[in-house]
């Protein structure tokens, strides 16, 4: 209650730039329609999806054409389900019919061909890892892109979740902002025990084909984005049984328990278990070991968004003016970018 | 224990809900608020997933297992029997 309004600059939420919400008369559609200038925000203008697609195409022709005729250069990953935040990686991977390019003399032929024929700086072969890969950036939109081989999954998680997308409305913007907001807390990184980008659409997915209002069809979840964000933040924060329950698909979205399925993970305790809904033995988030922080930051972003709301409430419309409800759990500290390009 | 916001806490009532969890002017109902479709067809009961314990047929608030998660859930969330259509919510909860 003692905390005073602020005018924060706008350089920290460049969203609300000329976007006035604050007369609204519900906190929820304020948050709803921020939600919305943030997704227009950091969604890729022409010239960016222009460069990213340029990028693949020159790749692809180059690898195709003068290295390996026989090989398919494919997408996956959020560059192929357009769920990308601006700067983030495109996942690539080379597959062939004969399945051969998983050998590793393969991985060593791709990168010195990148090397010499100035198709990507920085290049880091990585062949001892579990999935080998190479890691470089492509010189002239200088995105980084990593190569993997002969690895289907991706491809068919890509395919699933384009799906999803199109049956699910809400999903490609909760998702955007449970990125972003993960991204900033560096909690987004498998490597690092983070959530990975199926990981978090597998979560809001769920969320939103389980939630009483939408199964039953009382809301549109396009115009009710702020109160779901929030209680997503409630549910992953607060209530889900983690040590209990696992997220499945079967064939639609439900629960398991894990006492029932233990081969998902040890059983009872606590992490978060996603049933990989294109091999029932594989739990997606295995590697997600820092869920804790996780929970508790979800925990932080609920505490925010509704402190906000209260200290909105009862503030003045002199007082709500220029203020930022989305700001309190996002930041975008990149480059300036165009609005009327987005 | 001089906290100011816990005996806050113990003498909050909230007119709104006629709850005794929080204050009027921190009442879920301030955001918890949706922009509803108004639908004339008759609509049958959905499968429901409970989020603490993993089972078909009641929501997490409902459940009657012992809470998994060690946050308390003090004002209820938006997976309980009450966030479905007047409808639905006596042959739920009988
Ligand atoms: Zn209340
Ligand atoms: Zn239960």
């Amino acid at each position: 209650e003692g905390v005073p309004l602020d005018d924060k600059p706008i350089q920290q939420y460049p969203w609300i730039k000329n976007r006035d919400h604050s007369k609204q008369l519900e906190l929820s559609d304020w948050l709803t329609l921020e939600i919305k200038d943030f997704i227009n925000y950091i969604s890729p203008s022409i010239a960016e999806i222009e460069a990213r697609n340029n990028a693949v195409k020159r790749l692809r022709k180059e690898i195709t054409t003068n290295l390996w005729p026989d090989c398919y250069v494919n997408v996956f990953g959020s560059f192929a389900t357009d769920l990308y935040l601006p700067g983030s990686d495109i996942d690539m991977v080379i597959t062939s019919d004969s399945g051969k390019y998983c050998a590793k003399s393969y991985l060593y032929q791709l990168s010195s061909f990148l090397r010499s024929k100035n198709l990507g700086v920085n290049i880091e072969t990585i062949a001892r890892a579990k999935v080998p890969i190479i890691k470089f950036i492509e010189p002239r939109s200088k995105i980084h892109i990593d190569v993997s081989f002969e690895k289907t999954n991706g491809l068919r998680a890509a395919e699933r979740i384009q799906g999803w997308l199109r049956e699910t409305p809400g999903l490609r913007e909760l998702v955007l902002i449970v990125k972003q907001f993960l991204a900033v807390r560096r909690m987004n990184n498998v490597h690092h025990g983070g959530l990975g980008g199926f990981s978090i659409i597998c979560l809001v997915h769920s969320f939103l084909s389980l939630h009483p209002r939408l199964i039953t069809n009382s809301i549109d979840p396009l115009d009710n984005l702020g109160v779901l964000l929030i209680e997503f933040f409630e549910l992953y924060g607060y209530n889900f049984g983690y040590d209990n329950v696992i997220l499945s698909y079967n064939p639609t979205v439900c629960y398991l328990k894990k006492e029932e399925h233990s081969y998902l993970g040890a059983s009872n305790t606590f992490a978060l278990a996603i049933q990989d809904p294109d091999d029932p033995s594989n739990n997606i988030s295995r590697s997600s070991y820092d869920i804790r922080n996780i929970k508790r930051s979800f925990i932080g972003a609920f505490e925010l968004l509704t402190n906000k709301c209260y200290e909105l409430q009862a503030a003045s419309y002199k007082e709500r003016l220029g203020q930022s409800i989305l700001g309190g759990i996002i930041r975008y500290t990149g480059k300036e970018r165009d609005f009327e390009d987005a | 224990n001089n906290c100011p916001d816990k005996g806050k806490m113990r003498n909050s009532y909230c007119r709104v809900c006629d709850s005794r969890a929080h204050s009027s002017d921190r009442c879920p109902t301030i955001w918890r608020c949706y922009i509803t479709i108004k639908t004339k067809d008759k609509i049958g009961m959905p499968q429901i997933w409970c989020y603490n314990c993993g089972s078909k047929g009641h929501f997490g608030d409902e459940c009657l297992q012992q809470r998994s998660s060690r946050t308390p859930n003090l004002n209820g969330s938006s997976f309980s029997g009450g966030n479905l259509p007047k409808s639905l919510r006596s042959q739920y909860y009988s």
